[in-house]
């Protein structure tokens, strides 16, 4: 992976955390590697636990990597923090935002904390405040604030001392669909004017909408990289059919000889009303189905439902991890 | 520098927002004991009158040791257990270290300014009463006070990072409680003679050294520990507290 021309490079990153008497030690990344370009929208999608938000930290010096490093810039993390923290910002998964101040305060506090002179800091608050549209609540205090609005703010605290990358881990856990529909304008108007943004999510359809690149990591593992168009690609099927069907006989290589079915795959059983799940990836659906209801009729089977769509993010995270992702 | 200072006035700027309730919650607990131990158990006769002189520096330092830990403990443990407010401070262009020692420092502050205010509280307190001789010199009280602060706050940063806070409620029973009692806040040290060399168990407690500046900076007339073990143990436990409360904090914050 080549450094040059990236903002962020992450290079064979391994974190363990030291296990005690009572619990073993636990490996949260395995050798992640990734570079991010300057003015990039990307995103680290995985199911929780899989090494996300450990990854984020090592990248703002709240953790510690047991090996591998961080460039931001150019910047070794682990050796020139200061420099490094200047060029980030972080919109940590759990609100933090300063409960003492009120939230025009708690901006211009923080471009103090990074040295801003003071009309700059009074008139970047300004602007952000209006900019993210919690103008009107300059001077509540931050826990009188609704969820979305708290989020908000925190985007506008990170944006205070002008980074060059942004961070966000898991940014619309807990928001309500309307909250998170205007966070991912805002997200993508900031993008638009050229900030690098990093993101963490479980959500699909919020890696799908906003990262133009996406690595999907597992178990601290990145299993596949790429565009999510790339990446749906990357599973050569024009369309994805699921069948839930109660089968007599096993009925999955039936089923892959059919022509204009590239591949099956048996996925776990949803509940206890004994319906089978499989899923067929094919080239095109023309006439298939037909074909298919047949296959199933003649073996003594009984098709329940379908659903016949093209292929989806989460469908390339069921192929990678051969599990749905846990919410 | 820069971040550490701006840090330092965020928390003082906090800090006398919540003066009023700061100092209730600091200057309630001498002004009661003056009360009663300076003005009406010495008129029963209950208490000799000379306790007065002897107690007025000990509750300076039982207040800045109090203001002290409360100042750092309170904050950290809302962060360490949730909030995490810590993580823009340590996400700040400062070390992890210089988070700590700003910790330390405007909890030190705190805890200096509400025992150079008890001061005059316990004195009015017992204007009316004779037989109280204190005199303060200010010149020395004031950077004695300071470093006690400081000591008090260091001590505040590890057992807000050493202690869980579901046990906090004990901390004060079994930690603090004991320590104001084994302070030397009521009595010189001087005067543990009586016990023979068992008087010396009693330095491990760092309030010892800090009832003595006070003791040392406000009566002269009362007999007082030798000024070398006096600031050797003041200066000293400071450096040690301080040192194991930022690797005990940096232990909890960075992972």
């Amino acid at each position: 992976m080549s450094a040059s021309g990236a903002t962020l490079v992450v290079e064979e990153l391994v974190k363990t955390y030291p296990g005690s008497r009572k619990t073993p030690p636990v490996e949260a990344v395995r050798g992640l590697s990734f570079a991010v370009a300057a003015g990039e929208f990307f995103g680290l999608l995985g199911p929780n636990g899989a090494g996300k938000s450990t990854t984020l930290g090592c990248m703002t010096t709240l953790v510690r990597p047991t090996s591998g490093r961080i460039l931001v810039d150019g910047l070794d993390v682990a050796r020139q923090p200061a420099e490094a923290k200047r060029r980030l910002a972080v919109v940590p998964q759990n609100r933090n935002l300063d409960r003492d101040l009120s939230v025009r305060e708690l901006l211009v506090y923080h471009g103090r904390y990074f040295g801003l002179p003071a009309a700059e800091r009074e008139r970047r608050a300004d602007r952000l405040l209006e900019d993210l549209q919690v103008a009107e609540k300059r001077d509540a205090k931050p826990l009188t604030l609704s969820g979305g609005q708290q989020q908000r703010v925190m985007i506008a605290r990170a944006l205070m001392h002008d980074p060059r990358v942004l961070l966000l881990d898991e940014p619309t856990t807990g928001l309500d669909p309307q909250a998170r529909r205007q966070l991912w304008r805002t997200l993508r108007d900031l993008h638009a004017k050229g900030l690098t943004i990093i993101l963490t999510t479980h959500y699909m359809e919020e890696a799908d909408l906003l990262c133009q690149r996406l690595a999907v990591v597992d178990h601290g593992r990145i299993l596949a990289m790429g565009s999510p168009e790339a990446l749906k690609r990357s599973l050569s099927a024009g369309r994805v059919l699921d069948l839930w069907l109660r089968a007599a006989t096993p009925i999955e290589a039936r089923l892959s000889a059919l022509p204009g079915v590239l591949r099956v795959e048996a996925l776990a059983r949803e509940d206890a009303d004994e319906l089978q799940r499989l899923r067929l990836f094919v080239e095109a659906a023309d006439g298939l189905l037909d074909r298919v209801l047949h296959e199933v009729r003649d073996h003594g089977g009984q098709l329940d439902h379908v659903s016949l769509a093209p292929p989806s993010l989460e469908d390339v995270y069921i192929h990678l991890t051969g599990k749905e992702l846990r919410e | 520098m820069t971040a550490f200072l701006a840090l330092l006035r965020r928390d003082l700027l906090v800090a006398s927002r919540n003066a009023g309730f700061l100092l209730v919650a600091t200057l309630t607990q001498p002004a009661l004991v003056v009360l009663v131990f300076g003005n009406i158990l010495p008129r029963i006769g209950l208490v000799a009158s000379e306790f007065r002189t002897v107690m007025v520096p000990g509750l300076m330092s039982i207040t800045m040791l109090m203001a002290g830990v409360q100042a750092v403990l309170m904050p950290l443990a809302a962060d360490l257990s949730g909030t995490r407010e810590v993580e823009e401070r340590l996400l700040a262009p400062i070390s992890a270290l210089g988070v700590a020692f700003e910790r330390i420092v405007a909890g030190g502050l705190q805890a200096a300014l509400a025992g150079l205010l008890a001061l005059p509280v316990m004195i009015l307190l017992m204007h009316r009463v004779s037989g109280v001789d204190v005199h303060p010199n200010w010149p020395v009280m004031i950077p004695l006070a300071l470093v006690s602060g400081l000591l008090s706050a260091a001590f505040g940063l590890n057992l807000g990072t050493r202690v869980q806070p579901r046990f906090s409620g004990l901390l004060f029973a079994v930690v603090i409680g004991p320590m104001m009692l084994f302070g030397c806040a009521y009595y010189p040290f001087a005067s543990l003679h009586v016990l023979g060399p068992l008087q010396y168990v009693f330095l491990i407690n760092p309030l010892v050294f800090m009832s003595e500046a006070m003791r040392y900076a406000t009566t002269p007339d009362v007999p007082h520990m030798h000024p070398a073990l006096l600031f050797g143990g003041l200066f000293g436990f400071t450096l040690f507290l301080t040192y194991v409360g930022s690797r005990s904090f940096l232990r909890r914050t960075i992972l």
